[in-house]
């Protein structure tokens, strides 16, 4: 992998070209304005995101997955706001306090994005070679024809005919040629921070891979910083180095995918994976996890978010919120583990 | 093109239909009514020492077929002096056609509701935006509040108001007619200048009337698009401020142009009060004289002209969105 730590803050290597950025998120709590007060939707959030590493974010439905995602550029939508905390990015400084045409210019040139809608990130009435050129001089891009002949290329390595598709309108591209063109528009100016909201939510089994296979390769081609966000555990196995898992707003769990995929260690992850069929072989052994995820209005404010579902709920769970714990290259967020792993460490004195 | 052809024909073909059934009724009701004023006619021409023929021929003159002919016959004789742009003669106007009378007329109507309406679109759409925009603060409130105000007054209430307060209460403008009769009519500075001042007040009426409609339509139009994933995506993609207002902007007003056309096409008709009011003799005027005056030659006239005002109103809002919205020229390709 070419990606190296930034020598040079900013970013940039001597020569001009753009290396992977590392992200540090730190203490991020995000909340939106409902008729109940302002409920968080991401709460004390800490996520580092190494510089050329592909990070994965996983929870359920209404986790908060998106609204971190937006955090990374500072786009969280009325009537939610960012409260509190820090979006460090290499070469931008902390995004959450850019403003005005800093942050306009940083979104898209910096920080390539993924929505999440990606199927109607496209102005219906426009082509999307003419929206490419939009970007383009949004940008301050001189040589737009190589802005063109980029595009196509990602395009056709996505498996699709570029020239065609530039020529396209939204309403003439499927679901899945549409996501494909977000996540071009998301690589078309050389970012160096990607990030993918549910990049491949509308594709089928097969576009999927492909997909995964792309971002992966020009991930490394470019040397990127890349988070990619999704309620699929199989996605994250195939692409992401680390694994974050996100449950009412906070991150449960982190750490290399495979420790946090092979030995879970938090109930609610280890609940995900057992909830998937395919990863447990038989489908009698699949167990869907008891009850549903909060809302923001049933989010408990004190002690653990996840108490309410958890088999290892213990008395201390009710009023404190579990920190989270380092083990080894992991951290993990849990009262039980902590309680068995102190007693583990007594046995062995 | 052909997409277009195709489309048009279609249209037209509708069209044609719909004045047909209009110039039906309008068949219908001069043959049939109250007190048959065509046997009256003849009658009268009878009396006053013409020949049977001579007064056969001067009736159907007036209402474009033979006061004694069978239904069907009078029918077709009606319906074939439509192909020839026939529409029979006026009473009111002895002696001259309906037609140079509607023409007369239309010419009075076509410019002031012209004008009117797109100085009202465009103020309108303009003040839309700033409402969308501004919408959670105190001058959004307030143009929403001018606009929900506006359009619940009715039209003839304005032209009232209007004309109370400009030519009574501040007498600046003329209360009526097109121009002075001091002036030549011509091309000459005094008799524009007095046109002008003549159509200000049916023009401001016009533009006052259609305005909240406009202001109120831009608005949720606008407010829809700003909700749309695209904008979200646009801004998240750091997309210029200004190219982001020309999306917006162009996806809000597309919906608002079939409703001026078809606006413009029911101003026509709708002018009414605003003629009858100010006394300025449009379509809309002509047309409750011609009530008035029993004149149902003209009367049938002036329906068909309003009719086909709002075919070709229809025509040309389709047209122009087969034109700008590639979402409804691929659907037609894929009808074709
Ligand atoms: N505009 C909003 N107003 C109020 N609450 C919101 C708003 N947007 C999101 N939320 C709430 O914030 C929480 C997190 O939403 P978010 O979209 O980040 O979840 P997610 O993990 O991305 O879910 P999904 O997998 O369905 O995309 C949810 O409970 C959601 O209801
Ligand atoms: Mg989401």
């Amino acid at each position: 992998m070419p990606a190296t730590p930034s020598a040079i803050p900013g970013g940039k290597t001597a020569s001009g070209e753009r290396t992977a950025p590392g992200v540090r998120i730190g203490g991020l709590t995000v909340v939106y304005r409902t008729p109940a007060g302002e409920l968080p939707a991401v709460s004390g959030v800490d996520l580092d995101l190494p510089p050329g590493t592909i990070t994965g974010v996983v929870g359920e439905s209404g986790s908060g997955k998106s609204t971190l995602a937006l955090s990374l550029l500072n786009a969280v939508q009325p009537p939610g706001r960012i409260s509190a905390g820090s979006v460090e990015i290499d070469g931008l400084g902390d995004v959450v306090a850019l403003r005005g045409e800093d942050l306009r210019r940083a979104r898209g040139r910096h920080v390539g994005y993924v929505f999440q809608a990606a199927q109607n990130s496209l102005n219906p009435l426009k082509t999307v070679g003419r929206q490419l050129l939009d970007l383009g001089r949004s940008h301050g891009v001189g040589d737009l024809r190589a802005l063109v002949r980029e595009a196509g290329d990602l395009l056709g390595r996505m498996g699709l005919d570029g020239a065609r598709v530039l020529d396209s309108y939204q309403h003439e591209l499927s679901g899945g040629m549409r996501q494909r063109v977000g996540i071009m528009f998301a690589l078309v100016l050389n970012a160096h921070l990607v990030v993918l909201d549910e990049p491949t939510t509308a594709l089928d089994m097969i576009t999927q891979a492909t997909i995964l296979r792309i971002i992966r390769e020009v991930h490394e081609e470019r040397g990127l910083t890349t988070l990619v966000i999704t309620h699929d555990l199989g996605v994250v196995a195939e692409v992401a180095d680390r694994l974050a898992v996100m449950y009412g707003g906070r991150l449960v769990e982190q750490g290399p995918t495979r420790q946090v995929l092979g030995d879970p260690r938090h109930p609610y992850t280890r609940g995900l994976i057992q909830a998937i069929p395919r990863l447990v072989g038989d489908i009698g052994e699949a167990r869907a996890l008891p009850g549903r995820p909060p809302t923001l209005a049933t989010i408990p404010a004190r002690g653990c978010v996840f108490r309410e579902r958890c088999p290892l709920r213990m008395d201390v769970c009710e009023s404190e919120h579990p920190p989270a714990v380092a083990h080894g290259a992991r951290l993990v967020s849990c009262h039980a583990v902590e309680a068995v792993t102190a007693g583990a460490r007594k046995e062995q004195a | 093109m052909t997409v277009i052809a195709r489309r048009l024909a279609g249209h037209l073909a509708r069209g044609i239909a719909m004045v047909l059934v209009v110039a039906t009724i309008s068949f219908f009701i001069i043959r049939n009514i109250p007190g048959d004023p065509i046997a009256a006619r003849y009658q009268k021409l009878v009396e006053q020492g013409m020949s049977p023929e001579a007064a056969e021929r001067a009736t159907a003159v007036m209402y474009g077929f033979l006061p004694s002919g069978t239904l069907w016959e009078q029918y077709v004789d009606y319906m074939g002096g439509l192909f020839r742009f026939d529409l029979g003669v006026s009473v009111t106007n002895p002696g001259t056609p309906v037609t140079t009378v509607l023409g007369e007329a239309a010419k009075w109507t076509v410019l002031p509701v012209l004008t009117g309406t797109l100085l009202s679109f465009l103020l309108g759409v303009t003040m839309g935006v700033y409402a969308a925009i501004k919408r959670s603060g105190v001058l959004g409130d307030l143009l929403a509040i001018s606009g929900s105000l506006l359009h619940g007054v009715p039209q003839y209430v304005l032209a009232l108001l209007m004309g109370a307060i400009f030519t009574t209460l501040i007498p600046v403008l003329p209360p009526g007619g097109t121009a002075d009769i001091l002036f030549e009519p011509g091309f000459n500075a005094g008799y524009i200048g007095s046109l002008i001042e003549h159509a200000t007040l049916p023009v401001v009426t016009y533009a006052l009337a259609g305005y909240g409609g406009w202001i109120l339509a831009m608005k949720s139009s606008v407010v829809t698009v700003l909700g749309d994933d695209f904008i979200l995506a646009a801004e998240l993609r750091g997309m210029k401020r200004s190219i982001i207002f020309r999306y917006i902007m162009r996806n809000a007003i597309l919906p608002l142009f079939t409703i001026l056309a078809i606006s413009l096409g029911l101003l026509f008709g709708g002018a009414i009060f605003i003629e009858k009011i100010f006394n300025y003799p449009g379509l809309g005027f002509l047309l409750i004289e011609s009530v008035t005056n029993r004149d149902y030659a003209l009367m049938g006239g002036a329906f068909l002209i309003i009719t086909v005002a709002i075919v070709v109103a229809n025509i040309l809002a389709d047209l122009f969105y087969t034109v700008i919205d590639p979402r409804v020229r691929s659907g037609a390709e894929a009808a074709a």
